[in-house]
Formats: structure tokens, C-alpha cells, sequence
């Protein structure tokens, strides 16, 4: 039954994927049909392979040889990012029925979106870790092929080219990993080294736990890759809820948390882990409080983000920062699909020229301000409830406190970044002569679960923690009840400081004019900002020389026969030469 | 001095493989550039013999080279088909104006 259940999760969107693009694009109805039957059948049989997560399964398909078998694990882990990727990517598609009305190529457009669907699944359910290279690949390709999805529109096409080119860097350090593995024990199955660390030499295994690192860092936009994500944003506004915000960009987080016990004896690896979260929510956080383009500044609010779940992991809470990732999920989700709304509504993406929107377009203010209060980490929501755990897992014995000011400062910038983008848009006086109307009927069927799931996810927690406590060992997660959890959380300190610092955050934004003085003396830092400290040129200067070195290198591909023969005769002879002389593993 | 069996095929299958090989790296002509691969697959393919014959598995190289034949002559008629084709588009066989596969 669960076999079947995987198999319908990755096959029916690669399925629905296929007849979308056969539908052809003179039938543009069709097409919608297609793709929204089959991403929600898909997120139906991804709800229903939730039961087994605890029942620790191993689903084999063999293949043998040098690959190994392909194996799936439905467990607590590998089943809820599985649903959050259908879930969400079917509001996603039911958005995108009003989003892309009139688009031409919309076969192109869903049938790469819903085969981001299914390699995102396969990629959080496979136990084969060259599987997951290629699932992690292949998201990494649709993702690159949705960002230049208007491929007339230059800033589209290097942003996507840009993203592809960052995360391919991180794709080496997975394959890196997969082919340590490989070399030590003869296989790819990453159960047996979470099991048993011991299998591999210390050696081995710290060049693959920063070999995923690197690959974490990359795929989830951290320091010091953080600046393609907000490139990114160039896709339509639906891909960027679904892949830069929900679904693909948790894949790093992930990754982190899946190899956490395999990893965290590494010496440096857990603070190594911290540091490249927390530099990333504060970079991240700061540059959202200079951008002016509303995407911009939700891509920067996810890295920020991001951030504190990848500070989770090393901070030894894999339950806090999954549970953030499933907040982070809906609430991200609602506020990109929002903004979707906005920019369809009223054309424009520059917070500058909106203000005073909300008289006109209730709806969507509602559920964006849900979505906001939810980022911003007040009660009752359930960004609130993810944040503190993070914070309290912060303050356990062992991890520095300095790393847990810097967090905490960060969630009163996140508050402050929150309410100026939510009164930039929609409260004010209208700075711009702008027509708008009200989202659609699609829109709305795609917002309201998602603003109903903000409000309510935090009462998974304490089922969420049974789920992942009984189907992950080796993560050694305490099970608790809800109410255990909520309690915890109100009574720790570290909450109240938390919402201090988001009080002052507010603050600030209430008392802005005050503070403008303030502000000026800063503007150097706001300029660093604006320019990604500086990281900007460096992610720059790699795609240039991926690019370079890429044209370069054509100049082998002559075309000519002889030429090609003459490179396979060279190649053989080098491989006989390592063959005579003999091989051994470093 | 005798020559054993053995020796003799090998010098053969040397001989055709490196025949092939040196045509392909030299020859500019695509027919010949099909005739050159046929040289070169013999040569696998007797090397095959060779091989089932020497691990004492004589009927697994035997079938195996009949496969490769049957493949191979596949190989040689799609060749040559896709060589009138060349002539008749583009006007020549000269490997060097094929590089772009532009008219």
C-alpha cells in the first residue's frame, strides 16, 4: 500500500506534467484542468501516506549494480515535506488558474511545475543519496527553467541562469558526499551512516558533512550564497510562493537535519552550521529593510528565515527548526501568494508607488496581514510558536549565547521590516495613481486554507513531535504533547525577551520619523545593504566565470570527427593507465 | 617457430581495431568514415570470439558476436542511408563543411 502511495506521490505530477505539455497550448482550459486535478490528486495520496510515517518502512525498488537499489523511506521526516510539497503546490497551480490567465506556453509552465512537484517528493522520500542527487538536481533545473519562464525578459533569464549556476556549486558538494560514501562503504544508503557514523574515517565524513553544508547552504540561499534568491524573484509570483519560498529552497534545512546525527560528532561542523544560519538571518534581515520591490523583500524575509531553521539544526533541534519549516511553509506561502495578488492587482511591484491599497482590496490585505503578524512572531500564530522553540533551543547548554543575542535582535528587525512592507502597501496614503481590483475566485480558494493554516498549524505540534519522534531514532526527538510544548514555550524566558525585542521593533517603526536622525547615521549600512555587503559581486563574479570558462571551453567542440576520435583515444589510454598502475582511496 | 592460433587473432583484432581508429583519425570522407567503423567493430567482434573461446565460454562469445553483426549492419545501412541524405541536402560528404550540421 505504501509502495503504491510513493509511487502515485512522484508519479501523478510527472504524469499530469507530461499531458499538460501533450494538451498543446491551444487549449488553455484544458491545461488548467489537467493541472489542477493532478497536483491535488497528488497532494490527496501525499496526505494519505502520512499514517505510515511511523511505521518505518523501507519501499525497494531494485535496480542493483553500481547504483544500488533505488529505496524510499515513508518516514515522519521524508512524509511532511512531502506533503507540504503537494499541499502547497497544488494551491500554488490552483493560484496560477487566475495568475497566468492568458499567458501564452502555459503547457510549459505547468509541466514544469508539476514535475518540480514530484522530484521534490522523490528527493525528500528516497533513502539512496545518489537519487537524491538527481531529484535534488532536477529540481534545481525546473527551478532554473520557471525563474526564465518570460525568457524575453533579460533580468529573467540571468536570474535564472545565475540561481542555476549558485546552486549547481552546492549540487558538487552533494555529490561530493554521495561519492565519499560511495568509495567507503560501497553503497549510497543514507539510513546505514545516520545508523552508524562509525562506517565511515573521521576524514571521510567531515569532508561530507561540509560537503552538505556547502550543498545546504546553496539550495537554501544561505550565507554566502544568499543573493539568487532574491534574483529569483524575476519568476511568476506562484513559482516563487511554491519553490522560493515552500518547497525547494527547505530542501537545505532538510538535508541538515536528515544528516544531523550523522554529522554532529564532526569536530566545528554543529558551530560551523550556527554561524551560517545566524550571519544569514541578520544579513538577510537587513537587507529587507532597505528594498523597495515587495518580492524582494519576501525573498529576503525567507532567507532570514531560512536562516533560523538552518540555526536550529546546529543549535541540536531538529523538531524546532522543522517545525519552523512547516510554519515557514504556510505563512511564507500566504505572503508570496498575497503579494501575487497585489502585483496582478495592480501591476507593479515597486512598494514606493502602492500605499493605501487596503480600502480597495480587503481581501487580500486580511490574509496578508495574518501572514505578516505570523512572520513577525506574535501570538498566537503559528510563527510565534516555531520562533520561540528555535530561541529556546538556542539557549541549551553548550551553544554560544552571543549567537542567541544576534537571533533575538533579529526577530525585532524582522518585525520592523514586516510592518513597513504591510504599510507601504496597504495603509497610507495611495502614492501612485493605480487601478485595482479584488484577487479572483482561484486566488481566493488558494489564500483562504493557506491564511486558516497560519492560524492553526501550531496545533499539530504535539502529533508533529510523536510523528517525527517514533519514525526518526536516530534524531533522538523528545515526543510531547501540545500542550507540553505550549507551555514550554510561555514559560520560558527567552519568549518574553523575543517579544520584547519585537515590541521594540515596532516601535522603531511607530517612532520612524523620531528616528530618522538615527537612520541617516546608518545610511552607509543601508547602502552596504541594498548592495548584499559586498556578497553580490562575489556571487557576480562566479557566474561570470562559470560563464567565461563555459564559452572557453565550446571552443573544444569542434564538430570534427577526427578530432573526437582523437579525445576518445586519449581518454582510454589515460583510464588503461590507471587500471595498469592500480587504484587506492585516498 | 609456430604461431599459436591465439597470437594470430590477436594481431588481427589489432590490426582491424587500429586500421579503424587510424582511418577515423585521418579520413574526411563519411562513407569512408563508415567503411572505417565497420574495420573497427570487426575487430571488437573477433576479439569476442577470442575471448569466449579463451575463458572456455565458446557459445556465450559466438552469440554475442552474432548480435554485434546484426547491430553493426544496422549501423552500416543507417550510415550510408544518412550519407545519400547528406549529398542530396547539403552537396557534399566533406566531414570538415558538416561541423555545424548547417546547410
Amino acid at each position: 500500500m505504501a509502495e503504491q502511495l510513493i509511487l502515485l506521490t512522484v508519479g501523478l505530477p510527472w504524469l499530469g506534467a507530461l499531458l499538460c505539455w501533450a494538451a498543446g497550448d491551444r487549449h488553455p482550459r484544458l491545461q488548467h484542468t489537467l493541472a489542477v486535478s493532478f497536483s491535488v490528486a497528488a497532494g490527496i495520496t501525499a496526505l494519505l501516506l502520512i499514517p505510515f510515517g511511523n511505521e518505518r518502512l523501507l519501499v525497494t525498488l531494485p535496480i542493483g549494480g553500481a547504483f544500488g537499489d533505488f529505496t524510499f523511506s515513508p518516514d515522519g521526516l521524508g512524509v511532511f515535506l512531502a506533503a507540504i510539497a503537494t499541499v502547497i503546490g497544488s494551491l500554488a497551480v490552483i493560484f496560477s488558474v487566475d495568475y497566468m490567465r492568458g499567458e501564452a506556453q502555459l503547457g510549459r509552465y505547468y509541466a514544469f511545475v508539476l514535475f518540480f512537484i514530484g522530484a521534490m517528493v522523490g528527493l525528500v522520500l528516497t533513502t539512496n543519496l545518489l537519487l537524491m542527487f538527481v531529484f535534488w538536481e532536477i529540481t534545481a533545473l525546473t527551478s532554473y527553467a520557471l525563474i526564465s519562464f518570460h525568457n524575453d525578459d533579460p533580468k529573467a533569464v540571468a536570474g535564472g541562469i545565475k540561481a542555476l549556476i549558485i546552486t549547481q556549486f552546492g549540487g558538487l558538494g552533494l555529490l561530493i558526499g554521495a561519492l565519499v560514501l560511495f568509495a567507503h562503504t560501497g553503497g549510497y544508503d543514507i539510513l546505514a551512516v545516520i545508523a552508524n557514523p562509525g562506517l565511515l574515517p573521521a576524514g571521510a565524513l567531515a569532508w561530507m558533512a561540509f560537503g552538505c553544508l556547502a550543498a545546504a547552504a546553496a539550495k537554501s540561499a544561505q550565507f554566502p550564497f544568499q543573493t539568487w534568491l532574491p534574483d529569483a524573484m524575476e519568476a511568476p509570483t506562484p513559482i516563487s510562493a511554491l519553490i522560493h519560498a515552500a518547497t525547494m529552497v527547505n530542501a537545505g534545512v532538510y538535508l541538515l537535519a536528515r544528516f544531523f546525527p550523522a554529522f554532529e560528532g564532526v569536530a566545528g561542523w554543529r558551530e560551523a552550521v550556527m554561524a551560517v544560519g545566524m550571519l544569514s538571518a541578520l544579513l538577510a534581515a537587513v537587507m529587507a529593510i532597505v528594498a523597495t520591490d515587495l518580492k524582494r523583500v519576501l525573498a529576503y524575509s525567507t532567507v532570514s528565515q531560512l536562516g533560523y531553521m538552518v540555526y536550529a539544526v546546529g543549535a541540536g533541534s531538529v523538531f524546532a527548526a522543522q517545525f519552523h519549516l512547516l510554519s515557514h511553509s504556510v505563512f511564507k506561502a500566504l505572503l508570496f501568494l498575497g503579494a501575487g495578488a497585489v502585483i496582478h492587482s495592480v501591476g507593479t511591484r515597486d512598494m514606493r508607488e502602492m500605499g493605501g491599497l487596503g480600502k480597495k482590496i480587503p481581501f487580500v490585505r486580511l490574509v496578508f496581514v495574518i501572514g505578516a503578524l505570523a512572520l513577525t512572531g506574535l501570538p498566537v500564530l503559528n510563527g510565534f510558536w516555531s520562533k520561540e522553540l528555535i530561541l529556546e533551543a538556542g539557549l541549551e547548554p553548550g551553544n554560544p549565547l552571543w549567537m542567541l543575542i544576534v537571533m533575538l535582535v533579529v526577530s525585532g528587525l524582522t518585525a520592523f521590516y514586516t510592518f513597513r512592507m504591510v504599510w507601504l502597501v496597504f495603509y497610507g496614503q495611495p502614492r501612485a495613481e493605480l487601478h485595482a481590483h479584488e484577487a479572483g475566485t482561484a486566488m481566493k480558494v488558494a489564500l483562504a486554507p493557506l491564511a486558516i493554516g497560519t492560524m492553526t498549524t501550531w496545533l499539530l505540534a504535539g502529533s508533529f513531535s510523536r510523528l517525527l519522534s517514533e519514525s526518526l531514532p536516530a534524531q533522538q526527538i523528545a515526543a510531547h504533547s501540545t500542550g507540553e510544548i505550549l507551555r514550554e514555550v510561555l514559560t520560558a524566558s527567552v519568549t518574553w525577551i523575543a517579544l520584547a525585542a519585537i515590541g521594540l521593533g515596532l516601535a522603531a517603526w511607530w517612532q520612524r520619523d523620531r528616528l530618522a536622525g538615527i537612520g541617516r547615521a546608518f545610511s552607509g549600512l543601508g547602502k552596504a545593504a541594498s548592495n548584499s555587503f559586498g556578497f553580490e559581486d562575489v556571487n557576480r563574479a562566479v557566474v561570470m566565470i562559470t560563464q567565461n570558462s563555459a564559452e572557453k571551453l565550446r571552443e573544444t567542440q569542434t564538430g570534427m570527427l577526427s578530432v573526437n576520435v582523437a579525445y576518445l583515444l586519449a581518454a582510454l589510454i589515460v583510464v588503461m593507465t590507471i587500471l595498469a598502475l592500480g587504484v587506492g582511496l585516498p | 617457430m609456430t604461431i599459436s592460433i591465439p597470437t594470430t587473432v590477436i594481431i588481427m583484432v589489432l590490426g582491424l581495431i587500429g586500421i579503424g581508429i587510424y582511418a577515423l583519425l585521418t579520413t574526411r570522407h563519411l562513407i569512408k568514415v563508415v567503411v572505417a567503423l565497420q574495420l573497427l567493430v570487426k575487430g571488437a567482434m573477433l576479439a569476442l570470439v577470442l575471448a569466449g573461446r579463451l575463458t572456455g565460454q565458446e557459445d556465450l562469445g559466438q552469440s554475442l558476436a552474432i548480435t554485434v553483426i546484426i547491430a553493426d549492419t544496422i549501423v552500416a545501412v543507417i550510415g550510408m542511408a544518412l550519407a545519400v541524405q547528406v549529398r542530396r541536402v547539403i552537396g557534399t560528404l566533406d566531414l570538415r563543411s558538416l561541423t555545424s550540421l548547417r546547410r
